[in-house]
């Protein structure tokens, strides 16, 4: 049985807006899945249906062979659970904040504090544990919501946008952390993700989601080797994209071309061989070509082959990196 | 015999729920207090004007009340001071912060029954209300009251305002899990305008002429809490009256935990 089992869910709201429009997940004991999708694509929902803080309208969920539904208290027995916002109380110590955490998951007496005492150490903050979570910085903060959800040992871990507003370092370091736990514990991680390096880095398998719908599902090679071609960026002014495109409709070996506000890109089957030929088209064209690459498909191409738009994260991870 | 031990093994499941329920709302209660003494001057300033109140209606009304027929109007105006001091303003604001900060998402993914949320923030409540109260009777007091049933009556009638505070409380938070709003949940506290004025907060229900405010005083419960109240500071043991204040007190409570508990539900849906 995997860790995590979804038929059909779905989740409409009371205002009409159908969130997840009935998807199908299956997880694997002891893997790190990626959840990937673009804001609003139906990420959080679906985490929070698996976790019992939503009521799905429709479908079923079992998360280590526990009904969502009808068993949720035993559910949250077994999950540790980071969402988008460190959920922290900012008047309690980070010591304090563990230890009622601890104690609302059964923990007791010495054992509480010594896995209090854990955690604090394991995500670097033994040096902080007796300050106010008010005066943490945004990393540590984090560190502290990552080490509440593990402190009563789950089998399975969701993780909502873990990284979201880090620095390169807090985020590596986050990551080394899941990886480890990973490997060491073998606990099931669920990510959450917009960041697409960050699904490449972790993850075995991912699941694309847009608009409440699995697009893709697979492992990030797997995905990308789908493609079956190479990708060509090209960089043109916003006012020539129309032409361009047009001017390189009949470039030999094309599959497929997409436009955004910073020009077109091209999946073709020989990516090399296609440059000379993509500069000679658009010089015909009298078109200004501002830069241009080759590259292999990354998660982020995937997903605009699928959809037709890129991930909004993708702006952003650059900018972080 | 199969029948039994199962019924058994039922009845140790409930019962081991049950205390983990009453844990959780422990711990969540003290959670509570923790973080009021951590912020005193959120509290402090609910104690300082029903202070006020008493020490300035006392000194200034009562040689006109003693010529009404009220002998012993401290004893009187206390417990409306006390009133004033139990009905927490705040109340629900705690859960509105925990809400915006994603903390209230925190506790929900424990185990812990989803009930102690609630029970807690009530808990940590009724501990602040009764503390404030406690702190007005014994500081008017020490200012020369003469308190009716004596340090016995102490007590209970601190108790009877903290049970009130934990119900207009629970309207608080009622409001607050319902719409995470701030501005929504202080909204609600106006409430208590009405209910504390609408009453005998000023003077004795036979003493109030105009029909329309006799009929509000009569159909308002915080009367009876008021007058059960008065019972102990200022008529001596009326066990009616106590009695009155205990349906009341009890009836009000009902209404606002039953909406704040509906309003948790409202939250998961």
């Amino acid at each position: 049985m995997g860790a995590i089992e979804v038929t059909g869910l779905r989740k409409a709201f009371p205002n009409g807006v159908e969130a997840v429009a009935g998807i199908d997940l299956s997880v694997e004991q002891g893997e790190i899945f990626g959840f990937l999708g673009p804001n609003g694509a139906g990420k959080s929902t679906t985490t929070r249906m698996l976790t019992t803080l939503l009521r799905p309208t429709a479908g079923s969920a079992r998360v280590a062979g526990l009904d969502v539904l009808r068993e949720g208290a035993a559910v949250r027995r077994v999950i540790g659970v980071a969402l988008q916002d460190a959920g922290l109380d900012y008047l309690a110590t980070g010591r304090e904040l563990l230890e009622i955490q601890g104690r609302l998951h059964g923990l007791r007496g010495k054992l509480v504090r010594e896995r209090a005492d854990a955690m604090l150490a394991l995500v670097g903050l033994t040096d902080a544990a007796d300050r106010r979570v008010g005066t943490y910085s945004g990393g540590m903060r984090r560190r502290l919501d990552l080490a509440s959800a593990l402190i009563h040992d789950p089998q399975i871990l969701f993780l909502d946008e873990p990284t979201a507003g880090l620095d390169p370092a807090s985020r590596q370091a986050i990551w080394d952390e899941v990886i480890r736990m990973n490997r060491e514990q073998g606990i099931t991680v669920f990510l959450t993700t917009q960041y697409l390096e960050e699904a490449d880095r972790l993850a075995k398998r991912v699941a694309i989601i847009d608009h409440g719908r699995i697009v893709a599902e697979g492992a990030p090679e797997e995905l990308k080797a789908s493609i079956g071609s190479d990708v060509v960026t090209v960089g043109v002014p916003s006012d020539q994209i129309e032409r361009a495109e047009n001017a390189l409709a009949t470039l030999d070996g094309l599959k497929e071309i997409q436009a955004d506000a910073k020009g077109l890109t091209l999946f073709v089957h020989d990516g090399s061989g296609a440059v000379v030929r993509v500069v000679r088209l658009l010089d015909k064209a009298n078109i200004t070509v501002g830069s241009i690459t080759v590259s292999s498909p990354t998660l982020d191409e995937v997903f605009l082959r699928l959809t037709g738009s890129r991930l909004e994260g993708a702006s952003d991870e650059e900018a972080a990196s | 015999m199969t029948t039994i031990t199962a019924g058994r093994e039922q009845r140790a499941i409930e019962w081991h729920s049950l205390r983990e329920s009453a844990r959780a709302s422990l711990w969540l209660a003290q959670r509570q207090v923790r973080n009021t003494l951590r912020v005193p001057f959120e509290f402090i300033p609910s104690m300082i004007f029903p202070l006020f109140f008493y020490f300035v209606q006392t000194g200034s009304l009562a040689k006109l009340a003693t010529t009404s027929g009220i002998t012993n109007y401290k004893g009187f105006v206390l417990p409306v001071a006390l009133l004033f001091a139990v009905s927490n303003e705040g109340a629900g604001q705690g859960m509105v912060q925990d809400i915006e900060r994603g903390y209230f998402d925190k506790l929900l993914v424990t185990p812990a029954a989803r009930i102690s949320l609630v029970l807690g923030a009530m808990g940590g409540n009724f501990a602040r209300v009764t503390f404030q109260g406690l702190v007005v009777t014994v500081l008017a007091l020490l200012a020369g009251m003469d308190f009716q049933t004596g340090v016995l009556g102490v007590i209970p009638m601190v108790l009877m305002a903290s049970l009130w505070g934990v119900a207009f409380a629970a309207l608080g938070i009622g409001v607050a899990l319902r719409t995470g709003s701030g501005q929504a949940t202080q909204g609600a506290q106006f409430l208590a305008f009405p209910l504390m004025f609408l009453t005998t907060t000023f003077a004795p229900r036979e003493a109030i002429g105009v029909h329309w405010l006799h009929t509000a005083v009569a159909y308002n419960p915080v009367t009876y809490i008021l007058e059960a109240m008065r019972a102990f500071s200022f008529r001596g043991w009326v066990f009616a009256d106590i009695a009155k204040g205990l349906v009341a007190v009890a009836a009000l409570a009902t209404v606002t935990v039953s909406f704040a508990l509906s309003s948790l539900r409202h939250r998961m849906r």
